[in-house]
């Protein structure tokens, strides 16, 4: 029931008109019409007024429904993603394995071609499992609260683990790699793992992005310019680079830059989403510089033992 | 090697999964262990008492009772308390490294497990390292 109180000033005359032109309307008026010097006060409500109000009000409902349900959807999918990837892992480590055992000749000798043959076997399947690792890893952060268990570490430290894990990927390559860590920067005050994580998957993708020939990678850990007392560690490299158009795609699911390069470059799309995910978790910001064919500049920020609560990040 | 049959480490192989224990059967058994294997925990708690291996494989994902929890009733089982225990298990994110070792775990590797890698890190396990 929709109500209105009005109050109308004039000659009485105008009240009775206004009387007459509101039951035209369809409005029932209840009146209290009580007169207070020229000005009249009454109460009218309108039949179609309350059911348009009773069906925005369900209307309303539907949309909170269908957003719960959103949700749930939501968060089975990731459920679903989480056990396909958990199943698929046990054939392939079957694959792993016995590949393995033949190679190495476990079950009789076998000739160059038949072992490079059953390399490339065990190599794909590792491919692949890395793959469905990134997207369990993924499900895990999205269907279920992830806690950070915050610990006290040297950021130098950090980038020498990320590189000693991608280091033979960068001699192979011949990629150079530079580290700078700004002089005093403060013990990091974060997850280790998860900035770990995050660190060697920017490094994963320079590394991808970056040429054979003259391909360079610097890696700079600093004071954050923009929030006292965190820490900022850009990943900057010299390769295809990313149009800024893609800039905030990139970060999202299952996204790939272009299709073209999907096909070039394999992977899930969901290492960046990760990333993002695990920064978010810390309060922190994730973005990119990057114009197309000057290399891009990945950075991401984590608290330190100085950082005081951020507020409004988001 | 020149032992005797019986004198080869004992290995007990705790996997639910049929082929992939075949493969490390395989695997163990051509690179000289005897091997013994169970698919569920329970198995894994009767067959250890019964044969003590000198090591333990152990996947944490068992059907029934978590590999684990079968890790800590063997420690706690004077018989079978001497056997040392390795995690098999998915990566870092899903398994706490520090409770594997609470649990009494001596060491953990991530499946699928680098088979020379594991072949390599066999005697170590053992203390047998020197011995050959």
């Amino acid at each position: 029931m929709i109500e209105l109180q009005l109050t109308v000033r004039g000659p009485r005359g105008n009240a009775a008109r206004l009387r007459d032109l509101l039951a035209r309307e369809g409005f029932t008026l209840d009146g209290d019409w009580a007169t207070e010097g020229t000005a009249l006060r009454v109460t009218v409500s309108h039949e179609s007024g309350d059911a348009s109000l009773q069906s925005a009000a369900r209307e309303i409902e539907e949309l909170d429904a269908a957003l719960r349900e959103l949700r749930n959807l939501d968060v089975a999918k990731s459920q679903f993603l989480a056990n396909v990837s958990h199943e698929l892992r046990t054939p392939l480590t079957a694959i792993v394995t016995y590949g393995e055992v033949l190679r190495d000749g476990l079950l009789g000798d076998l000739n160059d071609r038949q072992r490079e043959a059953v390399q490339s076997v065990i190599g794909s399947s590792r491919q692949l499992l890395s793959m469905i690792e990134e997207i369990l890893t993924y499900a895990r952060t999205s269907a279920t609260a992830i806690e950070l268990e915050p610990v006290h570490f040297a950021t130098a430290d950090l980038i020498r683990t990320a590189h000693d894990m991608s280091a033979s990927l960068i001699r192979k390559k011949g990629i150079r790699f530079e580290t700078t860590v700004e002089k005093g920067l403060p013990t990091a005050a974060a997850d280790r793992d998860k900035i770990l994580h995050v660190l060697t998957n920017l490094l994963g993708n320079a590394i991808e992005f970056t040429p054979a020939e003259g391909g360079l990678i610097r890696v700079v850990a600093e004071r954050s310019a923009k929030n006292r007392g965190w820490i900022c560690v850009t990943v900057e490299d010299n390769g295809i680079g990313i149009d800024p158009e893609h800039h905030e795609m990139i970060f999202r699911e299952f996204a790939q830059v272009d299709s073209s390069r999907a096909r070039q470059h394999h992977g899930t799309g969901l290492g960046l989403a990760i990333a993002k995910n695990f920064i978010l978790l810390h309060g922190g910001e994730i973005g990119l510089e990057s114009e197309l064919g000057k290399g891009s500049r990945f950075f991401f920020t984590f608290p330190s033992v100085e950082s005081e609560p951020q507020e409004g990040a988001d | 090697m020149t032992e005797t049959k019986d004198k080869l480490p004992l290995v007990l192989l705790v996997e639910d999964n049929e082929t992939i224990r075949g493969a490390f059967v395989i695997l163990l058994e051509e690179s000289g262990y005897r091997v013994r294997a169970a698919a569920t925990g329970a198995e894994a708690l009767s067959v250890a008492v019964e044969s003590q291996p000198d090591l333990i494989l152990m996947d944490l994902g068992l059907p029934d009772l978590g590999g684990l929890e079968v890790t800590r009733r063997l420690k706690a089982d004077p018989r079978t308390s001497d056997s040392v225990i390795v995690a098999l298990t998915g990566r870092a994110l899903e398994t706490d490294q520090q409770a594997c070792f609470d649990a009494g775990c001596a060491g953990y590797l991530a499946k699928p497990v680098d088979t020379q890698m594991l072949l390599k890190t066999i005697p170590e396990y053992l203390g047998t390292e020197n011995a050959k």
